[in-house]
């Protein structure tokens, strides 16, 4: 297995190697079987803003670290 | 102490120019609420008139068209979806897309537009415009599903569950709508430097406005 093999020689496991979106409201790990969402801020768009489908659905404000600006 | 410093050392907020006078913003009743306000909307809420109807802030909705414009022009037009079952909503909504090259849902949305790739209207956005939250609420539950932000058009009285930006706004009222269709359409142009930062539409707000059956 390739995949594995490549992995094995980078020493770091398969966990490591994958970044998992982290919720911009209650900074939770997002399952990838959730149906949140992520956008670039609508202020500045540098910055990805990630929001799980709990954080969308109670209206949880998010903050963009660049520019500050606060949504929804 | 900090609170004894002189007034001078104080962040003073600096004075945005409004997209157009107040009093346009004020004669087309932009800032007119209802007589429910919900926690969410709390925020945009400028004061409670003597009969308890809830006025929002004007200088708040001016700063979220703009921002809204900012996020909307980057998304490719054609992958941008504007939704209005209100009837007040259909005109602008319909011109919206007309100079923003997206495309238009008037009417009853129909159930699977979104979700469903077997019909034959299936169409698949990145991004959704939505007019009320609750009179388009199948459009929004779709939208969530799918997982794509949603920007609405939000009143005193509705509940921003799955929205991602608010824009503040009457979304009852003809010329409301009319008016913050119209621009946002502008705002979008100008961003996308398709007319120049000074420039107008070539239509005016009132052809944005459903025309009334006499």
């Amino acid at each position: 297995m390739a995949t594995k093999y490549s992995l094995a020689q980078a020493n770091i496991t398969l966990e490591e190697s994958a970044t998992m979106p982290v919720c911009s409201s209650c900074h939770r790990i997002i399952p990838p079987h959730e149906h949140g969402t992520a956008f670039p801020c609508p202020n500045c768009g540098q910055v990805i803003i990630v929001r799980c489908r709990k954080c969308r659905k109670l209206g949880v404000p998010y903050v963009c670290p660049n520019c500050g600006f606060k949504g929804p | 102490m900090s609170s004894e410093e002189p007034k001078t050392q104080q962040k003073e907020k600096p004075v945005i120019e409004l997209l157009i006078p107040l009093e346009k913003y004020l004669a087309a009743g932009v800032h007119i609420g209802t007589h429910i306000c919900t926690k969410f909307m709390e925020p945009f809420v400028y004061r409670v008139r003597n009969d308890g109807l809830y006025i929002l802030d004007v200088r708040k909705i001016d700063e979220r068209i703009r921002i809204a414009a900012k996020f909307l022009s980057r998304y490719e037009p054609s992958k941008i979806a504007a939704v209005s079952v209100r009837r007040y909503g259909q005109v602008p909504v319909t011109k919206f897309c007309k100079y923003v090259g997206c495309k238009s849902f008037i009417g009853r949305f129909m159930p699977g537009t979104f979700t469903n790739p077997s019909l034959k209207w299936y169409f698949e956005p990145d991004i959704v415009v939505i007019t009320d939250p609750r009179a388009d609420s199948q459009a929004l539950k779709e939208a969530a599903e799918i997982g794509i932000p949603i920007v609405a058009l939000a009143d005193t009285d509705n509940r921003i569950e799955f929205i991602d930006l608010v824009i503040p706004a009457n979304n009852k009222g003809r010329k409301s709508l009319a008016l913050i269709y119209w621009l946002l359409t502008r705002q979008i142009l100008r961003e996308k430097g398709v007319i120049p930062q000074d420039a107008d539409l070539p239509e005016p707000p009132q052809e944005f406005e459903v025309k009334l059956r006499r």
